[in-house]
């Protein structure tokens, strides 16, 4: 029986709606569960080591996009603009691993590396430089991505030749032409890092440990006392996604339209 | 002579798509450079422009070798095929870039950008945003910002292949009126004779990476260099074209 086009459409609707249904329904579930228990939720949400869970992780969150902004602004500048060797493998390395590395892992190494047994001499273990490393690792790759895309178009637009042919030396083209032309994108990938970095786990929970108040954040409090805890880790879940979650929206609808 | 260019011989790392070239330009010419598409006559802009290094050959505006200064250092005015204005600037911003870059106060700035504006037909329109302008006033913002740092020489690439068919006559005679009045050498890349007929001083023809006649475009339409030629410039109306400038 040939199928009627018209009806296959719906086929498609139908896969993207088990789709819709499967992420949503995790991310709501998580109200619902907190809906049984409300008042002693709310409670959890007062306690000092969630409110310094939150806190802690805002913070080096803000640290970690402050870096990531820093640092990675001028990288995607460099490889949008220019053609080297191993271009492929340093963007790879750089924006693809880190979001793929498994989490535990990023922990261990970060930990070889920059921790009491460095061979660099530097111990930043359990110290609050060592949570905003590791996010800056995992996260900071959506604002080389973002920028680097935007960036790559308006190469192609030519507008940067046309300004070097109007006298502005390379720097003068980043300040004047691409800096200017991509705030919406650095915009977005910093919401997308800093949402990102207030999810990471391994390099928290391994290199700067669950110290409360002092390195615990809200992704390594849930590790710690899911099992225990069950009220105060769902509270803090709670608080955490429900940031991120705002924070992503916010900046969606500041996005300008297609 | 403003510039001189000989043997230029150019490619993208392979085979050379432009073969030893040669041709000079007086100040206040225009050369209008017509070919086929692939015939070289865009990597010989590139070459002048500094986004390719030519394998050899010569490029000499007003005694400056230029294949050995930067892009910035060229004293070269480019309008892209699509203007390549810059969308996040007014009108006045964009005709004032050149002079920012090089560190114009602001009052000599606009000074300038009026005088420009004039000069190309659209005074008062500074304030306006870049996204509120017709083609045809489009590619005219993006001739007075290559004109306002003064340039040694303007190239314009293919500048009326986004102009609709209605105001296409309208918006080429205008760009000749404006040719006239500026001392400017001018060479214009195109693969249309109507664009090529309306504002050529002289014509070269490009074939196969070379250019295989340059002479005034009515001796070019008169005794085409060969049958090829003959091809590209036959066209009913084209004493008629000649004769509307």
């Amino acid at each position: 029986m040939k199928l009627d086009s018209r009806h296959a459409i719906w086929g498609l609707y139908l896969l993207s709606a088990l789709l819709v249904i499967f992420s949503v329904s995790i991310i709501l579930y998580q109200y619902v569960a907190a809906l049984g228990s409300w008042s002693a939720v709310l409670a959890a949400m007062g306690e000092f080591r969630v409110l310094s869970a939150l806190e802690l992780s805002i913070t080096s969150s803000i640290a970690a996009t402050g870096l990531a902004i820093l640092l990675g602004v001028p990288l995607a500048y460099l490889l949008a603009t220019r053609d080297f060797a191993y271009k492929l493998l340093l963007e790879t390395l750089v924006i693809d691993v880190p979001q793929t590395f498994p989490p535990i892992a990023e922990g261990i190494i970060l930990l070889l590396m920059l921790g009491p047994s460095s061979p660099l001499g530097i111990n930043l273990a359990y110290t609050f430089a060592a949570l905003v490393l590791a996010k800056l690792f995992i996260a900071g790759p959506f604002i080389v991505s973002f920028v680097a895309r935007r960036f790559r178009d308006i190469r192609r637009s030519g507008m940067s030749l046309t300004a070097r042919s109007l006298g502005a030396d390379p720097f003068q083209v980043f300040t004047t032409i691409y800096l200017p032309l991509s705030w919406h994108e650095i915009a977005a990938g910093s919401a997308m890092c800093w949402s990102r970095a207030m999810g990471e786990l391994g390099g928290s929970l391994l290199f700067a440990g669950v110290i409360a108040g002092q390195t615990e954040t809200i992704p390594t409090f849930v590790s710690v006392s899911a099992t225990s805890f069950a009220i105060p880790a769902l509270a803090a879940t709670l608080l955490g996604t429900t940031a991120s979650t705002l924070a992503l929206l916010s900046f969606k609808r500041l996005m300008p339209k297609e | 002579m403003a510039l001189h260019v000989r043997n230029l011989t150019a490619g993208y790392g392979g085979a050379p798509v432009l073969k030893q070239c040669s041709f000079s330009i007086s100040d206040g010419e225009t050369l209008v450079l017509m070919g086929p598409s692939g015939c070289g006559k865009t990597t010989l802009l590139h070459c002048l422009s500094g986004v390719l290094t030519p394998y050899s050959g010569i490029m000499s505006l007003d005694g400056r070798e230029l294949s050995k200064l930067p892009m910035e250092a060229r004293r070269i005015g480019l309008l892209p095929q699509d203007y390549g204005l810059f969308p996040h600037m007014s009108v006045s911003e964009n005709v004032e870039y050149g002079l920012m870059v090089h560190g114009l106060p602001p009052s000599e700035r606009s000074k300038v950008s009026a005088q420009m504006l004039k000069l190309v037909n659209l005074p008062g329109l500074g304030p306006r945003s870049i996204t509120e302008l017709s083609g045809g006033q489009r590619q005219r913002v993006g001739l007075a910002r290559a004109l306002a740092v003064r340039p040694g020489l303007l190239l314009l690439d293919e500048p009326l292949s986004n102009i609709d068919q209605i105001t296409k006559d309208e918006v080429a005679h205008n760009l000749r009126r404006v040719f006239e009045k500026i001392s400017v050498p001018k060479i214009v890349v195109t693969h249309g004779l109507f664009d090529a007929l309306v504002l050529a001083d002289r014509l070269a023809v490009m074939l196969d990476g070379r250019i295989v006649q340059l002479d005034t475009p009515q001796r070019v339409l008169a005794k085409p260099a060969n049958e090829l030629v003959r091809k590209l410039v036959r066209r009913p109306n084209a004493q008629e074209i000649l004769r509307s400038r």
